[in-house]
């Protein structure tokens, strides 16, 4: 294996992780699989690209503003329109889900249009290493992935909030006669996520170009990463993401590179069929 | 007569529209144990679900210290001074012992070190399992879980629905002990058990539920001695 299709496959497993974790924890608190993850990313990318293009702010201002829109977005869009259809059942909401990312996806089409975008950085020759090459961008979003799972891991493992967040996902119900109150973790965990979507748009932005598809063509990408690393288990999710770019990369030495997409679908038709509960979960045993 | 810290009167519950359990009255004093019993689908488990506010009563009144709080979220309930544990999933299994013991003193966390050392010193097995997530846990150690999460707050008085579900007879045994114990601390307990016999012997009061009612409240002695409860609920004759 060249060290080049490692590497891209690192960059394409460190565009996923993210929001594959965030999917995940969005997953656990909620308890059905957003679809609306893809409009949340096209948002991402485009709040970024108005803060950086027309109004001429730098990237890092941009990104970090996109993740404060995005952040509040997904909230807004959790209370207006998920919270109260809460006693559906999980493919109701999740055919919401995806009638959210169509809705957004059309207004940003309706404000922007459907032309290719990019961010307003300087043009740059990639570092060589022998015969393996890389971006200045391509190594940011390296470095930016491993330090948000770090830093989710810290505040998963080391914070209240943290443990909140992992006891309503565990146990909702015992959460709340041990005094959780799981409408402020929700709200939070909601936000976090939103936050990552976000910055998941700055990142597709630069690795890709932006465009009203941008987070659709991620979905399906990160819903196999949750669901190979066991869906609601976000540290399952960053080795479900390393082993979908990793797949996906080797895809390009047998078929062409337009195949690639396909490869999520096949992780996920194939999962469904072996392990549904993915490499990290635990089967669920129904009496 | 003492003033009771938990005390519920024309309580009606259920699921959806279905009525469950009806006109419940009961009342527990500082310092006692009440045992409920009876058949399977009696309401027991309901009616503890309702006091603890993880169902709405459809009807009547619980009080906690003389405060109403019939109808609060599960979330408020913990924050009166009573702490419930349920029969099933009791604990977080994703989740440490450590951690657990942490999420039972969620309300106050100031306590939660002191707290978590006086559990660890009341179940001394639980210590070397601070590491070891719930999942992983036997039924027994679970069970020393459920009940030192719930112990972690000092609660005043405490709702137990089937403390010796799926245990050995040795550790139903240490069970129903450490309930005794914490009882004479002056904790007012309300239990639900389906080991009876054993339910009763550590209890000062007894109620049989049958059909969603109280069919009968007496001293926990007499009806151990009672034939006719004997026959019917305790599978002994006296």
């Amino acid at each position: 294996m060249s060290m080049q299709l490692l590497v891209n496959a690192l960059v394409n497993a460190a565009l996923i992780a993210p929001p594959a974790m965030a999917f995940s924890l969005l997953f656990g608190i909620l308890r059905f699989p957003n679809f609306a993850i893809g409009g949340y990313i096209t948002v991402g990318a485009f709040a970024a690209y108005t803060l950086n293009v027309p109004l001429g702010l730098p990237l890092l201002v941009a990104s970090a503003g996109s993740m404060v829109i995005t952040g509040l977005v997904v909230w807004l869009i959790h209370i207006l329109v998920f919270k109260p259809m809460h006693k559906e059942s999980a493919v109701t909401l999740l055919v919401v889900s995806i009638a959210v990312t169509l809705i957004l996806e059309s207004v940003i089409r309706i404000f922007y249009s459907a032309d290719v975008r990019g961010f307003d950085v300087p043009l740059q020759r990639p570092y060589r290493i022998g015969d393996m090459r890389i971006t200045k961008e391509q190594i940011e979003i390296l470095v930016c992935a491993v330090v948000l799972a770090i830093g989710l891991h810290l505040l998963l493992k080391h914070t209240r909030i943290g443990r909140a967040m992992r006891a309503v996902s565990d146990n909702p119900m015992l959460a709340a006669i041990r005094g959780v109150d799981a409408a402020r973790v929700t709200a939070f965990t909601t936000v976090l996520c939103g936050a990552i979507f976000g910055l998941t748009g700055v990142f597709a932005g630069l690795d890709l170009v932006i465009e009203p598809l941008i987070g659709w063509n991620l979905t399906i990408p990160i819903f196999a990463a949750a669901i190979l690393g066991g869906i609601g288990s976000p540290y399952g999710a960053i080795v479900g993401a390393l082993m979908v770019g990793l797949a996906e990369e080797l895809t390009i030495l047998v078929l062409p590179s337009t195949y690639k997409l396909g490869v999520g679908f096949v992780i996920i038709a194939v999962l469904l069929l072996v392990r549904p509960q993915g490499l990290f979960g635990t089967a669920e045993i129904k009496k | 007569m003492p003033e009771p810290v938990l005390s519920v009167s024309g309580v009606r519950s259920g699921y959806g529209r279905t009525v469950i359990c009806d006109e419940i009255d009961l009342s527990v004093e500082a310092g006692r144990i009440t045992c409920i019993i009876g058949p399977n689908g009696a309401g027991k488990s309901t009616l503890l679900k309702t006091i603890a506010g993880v169902l709405r009563p459809m009807a009547g009144s619980i009080r906690v210290k003389g405060v109403e709080i019939a109808g609060q979220p599960a979330a408020q309930v913990a924050r009166s001074g009573m702490a419930y544990v349920p029969q099933e999933a009791n604990v977080f299994r994703a989740l440490t012992t450590h951690e657990n013991l942490a999420m039972g003193g969620w309300i106050d966390e100031s306590r939660t070190r002191a707290a978590r050392e006086q559990v660890y010193e009341m179940f001394p097995d639980l210590k070397p399992l601070a590491q070891v997530q719930g999942g992983n846990l036997s039924g027994g150690q679970r069970q020393m879980v459920a009940f030192g999460m719930a112990l972690m707050l000092e609660p005043e008085v405490l709702l137990l629905d089937e403390p010796s579900a799926g245990l050995s007879p040795l550790m139903t045994g240490q069970m129903f002990e450490t309930v005794s114990r914490v009882n004479e601390s002056g904790v007012a307990i309300l239990m639900v058990e389906q080991n009876a016999v054993q339910g009763l012997k550590i209890a000062h009061e007894g109620i049989v539920m049958a059909a969603g009612r109280i069919a009968l409240r007496a001293p926990a002695e007499e009806l151990l001695t009672s034939s006719d409860v004997s026959e019917l609920y305790l599978g002994t004759r006296a």
